[in-house]
């Protein structure tokens, strides 16, 4: 049997316009509320710029910490936005379609907050346009193109640039929906954004064509930026457990894990707060939940490959890592739980259908997976710097300061206060894909059952 | 300006000598304005020492496995300076997205201050763990202010810093030599000690040698030679090593072994 | 769904494919009874050849022996083996990967996916040598694996048994499973050849098939059963890969130290599997009369996954490359002068030019992966970029003699130069028979396999047919897919 019922158009007009055209006070409230976490974390920003990186945890061996994690974290979580739209566009999967906005849009905002993080974690991060920028903004000295942390900003950005392009052309029909529907000024800048699009099939091929280019163009981007992200690390050969060449495939199938894991937890709130349970059904979290089985456990052989590397080498400053990092309190409680909470916990979860199609159960595993994931990158960091090798004489731990966790906290309040800014002003689940789906929803007749069956056009 | 001389500095490093007893690191932090390293420092773990002595204990052979039954008197304290290598082939360098650490024609690694963001990646990267973060504006209390060197800069914080060779000196003593002798700079200027890195003047029994490599009658002549094909440093002294050789950064620091009197046969008190 | 009513439904299924249940059935029963004498011809060659290659084998073993210490003679016989793996051994993932994801084109390949099983026997029978050639892991015997005196090993202080027969074990597992999976499968099919045909073949499938009766309970025990086996034969199979790939090639350079490369060993062997059944389907479709069963749509579609795997085959690569390459580190840029920028460096250029370049330059264009020739020339190029990746990776590897060094760095050093044993191995007439005995054995078995089963999957051709259909809507005609839960 088919799941859900069949939608008439001018239903799902009303059904996921409602965000727009209707203003509860919870909403506001709980911008409101993000808003003010955001702040907090600028003024404790504005506090480290005032008074200089010493106000962190940071020290001499362990020169990143939380912020270059979290940098990472971010980055991660801005892969499920491509991976969706993309890859499953191209391969044409039905289930995509309620996903595709939620996770671009997720891609867009965390990356924009993912590139905070370095440029805040800088020592001097007013002078750090001549770093970004790929231009001799100062003294006629273009920036240094050997180093990795000059890939990055020139990923990131192109990768920011191609994603908000995606979702603006995605966006495009259903602008013109909302423009026709609005008054006043509003109807004003919606007409703007939605650039004369009247919906003729000349249109609609354009859109199209712009939509599978982009996605193709896109995913060569994708793999890179999380790649060099890696670089960052592997590139290095002073921290031994950094310099190992499994890093960006185990970074990129990483960011996929997270970030496919954030699109869930995403999708299941939205389904809730705007009561949007006919379009985001169980059978998309069941398809999601398969998706993450397979990238969990790819992920898990490259975890597995990447650790027992440390210790195939035989050498000492290797070695000595891998036993700070798996069995020397307290990073041994953090190790556990990092495998845990990244694999075991989530993929026993996922084993049974019935968890896959609980959007709760979904929810606890989802947010297993980026605790999971969070201190993954974290304890690649921070051990590797802690006890890098024999010339380091001061061996030194890390703490992060308060300063430092009120950022942290505070980029998951500016996700979460972006996407709900979003999706006052523009609808998070593509109209047209929904409608779309609809035209193609099919069924085939075989015997006395009925089986679900797509229209393709080929 | 005269035609300069190229040059590629270096310096020797005799452990054999080394007394541990932290003149150079002095003498250092006073030369290049760095900040002072309070207890405070010391407990966030964040000193600035561009060079420092690391201390470690020696026991003999047979107590490897359980140094703690090892016999006082046979335990030997060993000490190694430690500072920046200088390398010709220097991790750092190319991390550095915005060109503030370079390698210069003398075979010093240079730090640009002014273009340091603070990414700190070179540290990172660093296998001897010489560059040092400024986590905090350095302060002099009043009675120290008129000491600092007028010479070198005072760095901000959020920057990077390192030994730097005592580059102002080099500098210095070039314009003086090319002043004096309307020539080149030599290294018979050199060996009158006035300019040698601070470290180098300060050190009392002289277990630091700074020199130029390719001045066949230099200092440094007797322990190392560069050869003229391949333009690589060949070690002569049979006790010359370099740190962390095996990652090929080809230090621009030679190190020379202790000699154990207990090996050697020399006597000692062993 | 009131909008396409189902009465207005033409059942017509792919254009390929015009019969009806029964006549798929007649037919392929009929294209299974007769063989043509060209293929008997291409079995006596494959037979010939395989033979020549045992000789060939045994004149080299009874020459030099076959031991730690002649090990370096048996460098292409190594890279043959590994050819072995990658390709035949790893095809039947693509029939598990695809039912799995309910792609309906897997259907004309899947069964000779699975029928690349049979050549798992070859495989086990070829890696005795390889182990008995293999050296021990605590080269000093201490009992202590330390650095620079006993070979890096992924064994750490060994368990028991290890290597030698853990490897083979989980060779044997994986040969086992793949053979399980082949007959599961085959059961519907099996059942219906005893129908249909008569005499000894229709005896010994009657048997074979074990009570078929096509009830809802046997499909359904028969879908379970195909996809554990089908779990477990993707997670042995990349375990082996695994083992043989470290055991056989990285542990035995010392100082490579290469934790991409167990992956990237398995990425080649998909990418060379997906190869070697796109050439497979091109030569059902053009020499074995499969014409009107295989249309260009699981080309197409499987030229987009060669694609991406190509891709991927490029991107693990270059991570290996540039970690090694920037970091600057002696030991690693030897291992590199070693594997790709000079002594191996003819196989190496071959290697990345038919792996990668000229799949990727080819199927880029959507013209030529909806083709039937563009996908199965890349195909090709795609097995021969295997071949002289194994060759560059095991014959290095076994013509080391000093693995327990810390590094082949040193090696020069005390050579003044570069050492012998880091000169490239050319192959004599013998390595060159042993190679094409052991892909013609393999062809052998795969040939013979057909006849015991039949190439193509007539009960998923026929269930194929109930899935897709043409319907009308608006004013063309378009593709119904089903997507049966």
């Amino acid at each position: 049997m088919q799941e859900g019922r069949a939608l008439a158009d001018r239903q799902i007009n009303r059904d996921l316009l409602h965000t727009i055209f209707t203003h509860p006070k919870w909403q506001w409230g709980l911008i409101a509320f993000f808003g003010i976490i955001v702040l907090g974390a600028m003024c404790a920003a504005g506090y480290m710029f005032n008074r200089g990186l010493g106000v962190s945890g940071l020290n001499r061996p362990v020169m990143w910490g939380f912020f270059i994690t979290n940098f990472v974290f971010w980055i991660g979580i801005s892969h499920a936005g491509v991976m969706l739209s993309a890859i499953l566009r191209l391969s044409k999967a039905e289930w995509r379609r309620p996903a595709t906005r939620a996770a671009e849009v997720l891609t867009v905002f965390s990356l924009m907050t993912a590139m905070l993080m370095p440029l805040i974690h800088a020592g001097r991060p007013w002078r750090v346009f001549y770093w970004v920028f790929p231009f001799d903004w100062a003294r006629g000295v273009y920036p240094n193109v050997r180093s990795a942390l000059i890939w990055d900003p020139s990923a990131v950005f192109t990768y920011l640039t191609s994603s908000t392009l995606f979702v603006y052309i995605a966006l495009l029909p259903d602008l013109a929906v909302i423009r026709d529907r609005s008054t006043g000024i509003r109807r004003q800048i919606y007409s703007v954004l939605a650039l004369g699009w009247r919906g003729n099939p000349r249109q609609w091929k354009l859109q199209i064509i712009a939509g599978v280019l982009l996605s193709a163009l896109i995913l060569p981007v994708f793999v890179s930026v999380h790649s060099i992200v890696s670089f960052d690390f592997s590139m290095a050969i002073a921290v031994k457990s950094w310099h190992s060449t499994i890093f960006p495939p185990y970074f990129v199938i990483g960011a996929v894990h997270s970030g496919v894991a954030a699109v869930v937890i995403v999708m299941a709130v939205m389904r809730w707060l705007y009561g949007w349970q006919e379009y985001i059904r169980p059978e998309h979290f069941d398809a999601l939940g398969r998706l993450l089985v397979v990238v969990a456990t790819g992920w898990f052989f490259f975890f597995v490959l990447e650790f027992f590397f440390g210790l195939y080498s035989l050498e000492a400053d290797e070695i000595a890592v891998k036993d700070f990092l798996s069995a020397q309190a307290p990073w041994s409680w953090w190790f556990i739980t990092f495998v845990g909470t990244t694999y075991f916990i989530p993929v026993g979860m996922w084993l049974f259908k019935g968890v896959r199609r609980n959007p709760g159960l979904m929810i606890i595993a989802c947010i297993s997976v980026n605790i999971g994931m969070w201190l993954e990158r974290f304890l690649i960091i921070v051990p590797g710097l802690a006890q890098k090798q024999v010339m380091n004489f001061t061996y030194f731990t890390y703490a992060p300061s308060v300063v430092e966790v009120v950022i942290v906290i505070g980029t998951f309040a500016l996700v979460c206060m972006l996407m709900l800014l979003f999706a006052k002003v523009f609808p998070l689940i593509p109209l047209y894909d929904i409608k779309e789906g609809e035209i193609a929803r099919d069924e085939i007749q075989i015997g006395r059952r009925k089986v679900p069956a797509v229209l393709r056009e080929e | 300006m005269a035609q300069r001389k190229p040059h590629k500095w270096g310096m020797i490093v005799d452990i054999d000598k080394c007394t541990g007893c932290q003149a150079c690191v002095v003498a250092c932090q006073a030369e290049n304005n760095v900040q002072l390293n309070t207890e405070d420092r010391f407990h966030e773990r964040r000193p600035i020492e561009w060079i420092h002595i690391q201390r470690y204990w020696e026991v003999p052979e047979e107590y490897r496995s359980r140094p703690e039954d090892a016999p006082f008197q046979d335990i030997k304290a060993r000490f190694l300076p430690v500072l920046c290598q200088h390398c010709e082939n220097a991790p750092c360098e190319p991390v550095c997205p915005v060109y503030a650490t370079y390698h210069n024609d003398q075979g010093l690694n240079v730090q640009v201050y002014n273009r340091c963001v603070g990414t700190r990646y070179c540290a990172n990267n660093c296998p001897y763990q010489v560059r040092f973060f400024n986590y905090w504006e350095p302060v002099w209390p009043d009675r120290m202010r008129n000491q600092l060197n007028p010479d070198v800069t005072v760095r901000s914080r959020g920057i990077m810093e390192k030994c730097s060779f005592c580059i102002q000196r080099l500098r210095r003593g070039e314009r003086q030599v090319e002043a004096a002798e309307g020539g080149e700079l030599n290294d018979r200027a050199l060996a009158e000690g006035n300019f040698a890195p601070a470290c180098v003047q300060a050190c009392p029994t002289g277990s630091l040698i700074f020199g130029d490599y390719t001045d066949p009658d230099g200092q440094l002549s007797q322990y190392v030679a560069v050869d003229e094909d391949t333009n690589e440093k060949v070690l002569k002294d049979d006790r010359a090593y370099q740190l962390l050789k095996n990652i090929g950064t080809e230090p621009n620091v030679i190190y020379l072994k202790k000699i154990d009197p207990r090996r050697t046969g020399e006597g000692g008190h062993g | 769904m009131a909008r396409h009513p189902h009465e207005a439904a033409e059942r017509t299924g792919p254009p390929e494919v015009h019969l009806s249940d029964r006549e798929v059935m007649q037919d392929l029963a009929e294209k299974y009874d007769a063989a043509c004498p060209k293929f008997w011809l291409a079995v006596a060659v494959a037979g010939g050849l395989f033979a020549l290659g045992v000789l060939a084998f045994v004149i080299r073993a009874l020459d030099v022996g076959l031991s730690d210490s002649s090990r370096n003679e048996y460098g292409y016989y190594a890279a043959a083996f590994a050819f072995l793996i990658v390709t035949a051994t790893t095809a039947p993932l693509a029939a598990i990967a695809f039912r799995w994801t309910k792609n309906h084109w897997r259907r004309p390949f899947s069964r000779a996916a699975e029928l690349f099983s049979l050549v798992g026997i070859l495989a086990v029978l070829a890696f005795i040598p390889m182990l008995i050639v293999l050296p021990g892991i605590d080269l000093n015997g201490d009992g202590v694996l330390e650095l620079g005196k006993d070979r890096r090993t992924i064994w750490f202080s060994a368990p028991i048994g290890a290597p030698i027969w853990w490897d083979m074990a989980g060779l044997i597992g994986v040969v086992v499973c793949g053979l399980a999976l082949l007959w599961v499968s085959a059961r519907p099919d099996m059942a219906q050849i005893a129908q249909v045909s008569n005499g000894l073949r229709a005896r010994v499938m009657g048997r074979l098939a074990c009570g078929w009766q096509g009830t809802v309970r046997d499909w359904n025990v028969q879908k379970g059963q195909m996809a554990i086996l089908g779990a477990f034969y993707f997670m042995l199979l990349v375990w082996v890969h695994t083992l043989i790939s470290l055991d056989f090639a990285l542990s035995l350079i010392p100082g490579w130290r290469d934790s991409i490369f167990a992956a990237h060993h398995v990425l080649t062997g998909i990418q060379a599997s997906a190869g070697l059944l796109i050439v497979v389907l091109f030569l059902m479709k053009k020499v074995g009369g499969y014409d009107r069963y295989i249309g260009v749509d699981p080309f197409w579609s499987f030229a987009k996954v060669l694609l991406g795997v190509t891709l991927l085959w490029g991107y693990f690569w270059f991570s290996e490359f540039m970690t090694f390459w920037y970091g600057r580190d002696e030991t690693e840029q030897t291992v590199i002068k070693l594997l790709m920028v000079e002594s191996y460096r003819t196989a190496f250029l071959l290697n990345l030019f038919f792996s990668f370049f000229i799949p990727f330059v080819l199927l880029l264009w959507n013209g030529v992966r909806k083709s039937v020739l563009g996908p199965t020339v890349a195909g090709a190029s795609v097995i021969i970029g295997a071949f002289f990746m194994m060759v560059r990776l095991y014959v290095p590897a076994f013509n080391i003699k000093d693995v327990g060094a810390e590094s082949i760095a040193e090696f020069e050093a005390a050579h003044g130069g570069t050492a012998a044993q880091l000169l490239p191995v050319l192959p004599g007439p013998l390595d060159v028979l042993m190679v094409v005995g052991m892909m013609a054995g393999a062809a052998f078995i795969f040939l013979l396999g057909t006849r015991l089963i039949p190439i193509m999957s007539a009960w998923e051709m026929k269930e194929g047919l109930m899935y897709v259909l043409y319907r009308p809507f608006m004013k063309g005609k378009y593709l119904v897919l089903g997507k049966p839960e």
